[in-house]
């Protein structure tokens, strides 16, 4: 019994764009890390999307999104002359992260202004449902 | 007069389900309205409108408890599911009420 039309969608969607904040979240807090586990700086990590098909019994699939994929940013990070850092080089540079804080900025302020777009579709598709009850009251 | 037997059991079923869950209203529905009985296909597709409330209650509960014990942190989908459950209750209040109305109609009516 589906009551509140479109909402199985929403939830898919406020999941996936959920993931993309703690994806920016992850990327502003390692801005400057030099070491990881995998060897060398951070890199940066790029979520993509892809839709999903839910399927609902005697009814046409609905499109949904969720994350079809988390890859790294393969960039080069810059270079900062920095001698007396653990993880300098030989000629005193320290090889950076390639995260770019003003396109994290901008990525959080989508991924946020998504997740919000979303929460208005649900919250408006709770009030039809709420008000098609008090009809006739 | 089997629609206003349905009633007493739709009352009935909607006082406890804020509180506790009764173990007898969990049973699935098996098979909803069937054309043809007109009496019986009614009450089968109102214990089918309660025992769908009570399972998305069920879902809500058990979303919300994982929410709280910090085994998932998706929110959302906790408060949607409380959302859902509360729709779907007040259809099934809904229904009832419209029922209770037509009874006493009936009731009031001259003979």
């Amino acid at each position: 019994m589906q009551l509140i039309s479109g909402i199985e969608v929403t939830t898919g969607a406020l999941t996936a764009q959920k993931m993309r904040l703690d994806i920016v979240a992850q990327n502003i807090a390692n801005a400057q890390t030099t070491r990881t586990a995998a060897g060398g700086p951070y890199q940066r990590k790029i979520v993509s999307f892809e839709s999903e098909l839910l399927q609902r019994a005697g009814l046409p699939a609905l499109p949904s999104v969720r994350v079809g994929g988390i890859t790294n940013d393969t960039a080069p990070g810059q270079k900062v002359f920095n001698p007396q850092h653990p993880d300098a080089g030989p000629d005193g540079l320290v090889q950076m992260p390639n995260v770019n804080l003003a396109y994290e900025m901008v990525d959080l302020i989508t991924a946020s202004r998504a997740y919000e777009a979303n929460l208005s579709v649900m919250k408006s598709a709770r009030n039809l449902a709420q008000r098609t009850l008090q009809i006739g009251k | 007069m089997s629609s206003l037997a349905s009633i007493g059991s739709v009352t009935a079923a909607s006082t406890p389900l804020v509180s506790s869950l009764r173990p007898e209203m969990r049973a699935p529905l098996a098979g909803a309205a069937t054309p043809g009985a007109p009496g019986a296909g009614f009450g089968e597709m109102l214990d089918g409108l309660v025992s769908n409330v009570v399972t998305k209650q069920t879902e809500a509960n058990d979303i919300t408890r994982r929410v709280l014990l910090g085994e998932t942190d998706q929110l959302h989908q906790s408060v949607i599911a409380m959302q859902e459950a509360s729709v779907a209750f007040g259809l099934m209040v809904e229904v009832r009420n419209k029922l209770v109305e037509s009874y006493q109609e009936l009731m009031r009516m001259q003979v």
